[in-house]
């Protein structure tokens, strides 16, 4: 479970500096090095902005989805999606740089909306069983220009 | 004096307040505004406005000098369910047949799981699963012709079918996040509907001195000079609220 450092909130108050004892806060670029981390906390507890949480490393077992539900959520995506193909197409065929700028904004909350909607429809957590039995059944596909080494790497790692 | 709400995005009218940045007086009443005045949060027509009937006010735009109200408390907020409750049954082995799901659909799933893992700090995890996303979302590619009237007959179908039947199911089975996602959802499709509408009654004036802005969180489509301190759907800050730039 290793800190990490929301740069947005950080004052730069260096308290995390001080206690660190492998020196894993102080880096050039404020990211904490979670080599260097040994999740003692003290960092966590000295921070007068709040600004650095522990990483879970576990994660519960997710909530179950009924049946119904998962259904329509997934109609509901679906045409969230041809929504966005949609507006990809006006995007792309338009003369108008307006009509463009409109239609790469509905692309884009059209796909926000469809991403959320699955999301709740089982589809939260990356180390979830769904999202395993997901990447298994993608395996199966046997173009030449599937990145499989990304689904192995996912299913070794998560 | 009397109060009306946006039932789109929540912007309450104030008639004692007036909006003074938009040239409308204090103790002006509803009655006497224009028919073809827009909420000034998400440009929904005056016919969206409902009175506000409790003394309870929700949410006040952000352009005004009070600070933003805590969300409206029916809004069904991101539940913190505990990690083992009761009602808790293990994950689902039933659902979804991946093997029925669309192109489209993997993309989809895949690429907010890269969000997920993003969160997480997990960017190795992250930039595999953009890779399958991107390679399911080039597979679901239609070269076919479309037009605006195009999406806004879809999104009709959404807004009168779609999410009043998974807004049902969730509420049978108490699934808090999924009614989270459709209240979102539901408000972000009526922003678009009423962009889509106007944007079909006045061409592109309405957007021509105007910048266009997406919330990353939730999709919320703001058009306005500045970004909003708060998103008025999902109520993240403007820092997440980017703008579609003009080419």
């Amino acid at each position: 479970m290793p800190a990490f450092r929301n740069i947005r909130l950080c004052g730069k108050d260096c308290l995390c500096l001080y206690v660190c004892p492998t020196g894993a806060t102080d880096t050039e670029n404020s990211i904490i090095d979670v080599d260097k981390c040994i999740e003692c906390m003290a960092c966590v507890k000295a921070c007068i902005s709040g600004a650095i949480s522990m990483i879970p490393n576990k994660y519960p077992t997710q909530q179950a989805k009924a049946e119904d539900v998962v259904a329509a959520q997934f109609l509901l995506a679906s045409n969230k999606l041809k929504q966005q193909q949609l507006a990809d197409a006006v995007t792309n065929s338009t003369e108008s740089d307006i009509e463009k700028q409109f239609a790469q904004a509905i692309a884009r909350s059209c796909r926000l909306m469809a991403e959320d909607v699955l999301r709740e429809a089982g589809y939260l957590l990356p180390q979830s069983q769904q999202a395993r039995k997901l990447l298994e059944a993608v395996q199966q596909e046997a173009s030449e220009d599937f990145p499989h080494q990304a689904v192995e790497l996912l299913l070794s790692n998560l | 004096m009397q109060k009306y709400r946006c039932s789109i995005c929540g912007f309450v009218y104030d008639e004692a307040r007036g909006i003074p940045d938009r040239d409308v007086a204090p103790g002006t009443l509803w009655a006497d505004i224009a028919e073809d005045f827009a909420c000034p949060i998400c440009r929904a027509a005056k016919r969206m406005f409902q009175p506000v009937q409790d003394s309870q006010t929700l949410w006040q735009p952000t352009q005004a000098t009070q600070p933003a109200q805590p969300a409206e408390s029916t809004q069904v907020t991101q539940p913190a369910q505990p990690a083992e409750s009761i009602s808790a049954k293990p994950e689902s082995t039933t659902l979804p047949n991946h093997r029925e799901l669309s192109a489209a659909e993997i993309s989809a799933v895949f690429s907010n799981l890269a969000k997920g893992c993003e969160k997480q700090r997990k960017l190795a995890e992250m930039d595999a699963f953009n890779q399958l996303a991107d390679y399911f979302w080039q597979k679901a590619k239609d070269e076919s012709d479309a037009n605006l009237s195009d999406i806004q007959s879809l999104l009709d179908t959404d807004i009168s079918s779609g999410l009043p039947t998974a807004r049902t199911a969730a509420e049978a089975e108490a699934d808090r996040g999924a009614l989270r996602s459709l209240v979102w959802s539901e408000k972000v499709s009526l922003v678009m509907k009423s962009l889509l509408d106007l944007y079909a009654a006045d061409g592109e004036a309405m957007l021509r001195d105007t910048k266009v802005f997406v919330c990353e969180i939730c999709g919320y489509i703001h058009i306005g000079n500045s970004a909003p301190e708060l998103c008025p759907v999902c109520k993240v800050p403007s820092f997440k609220i980017t703008e579609v730039e003009r080419s």
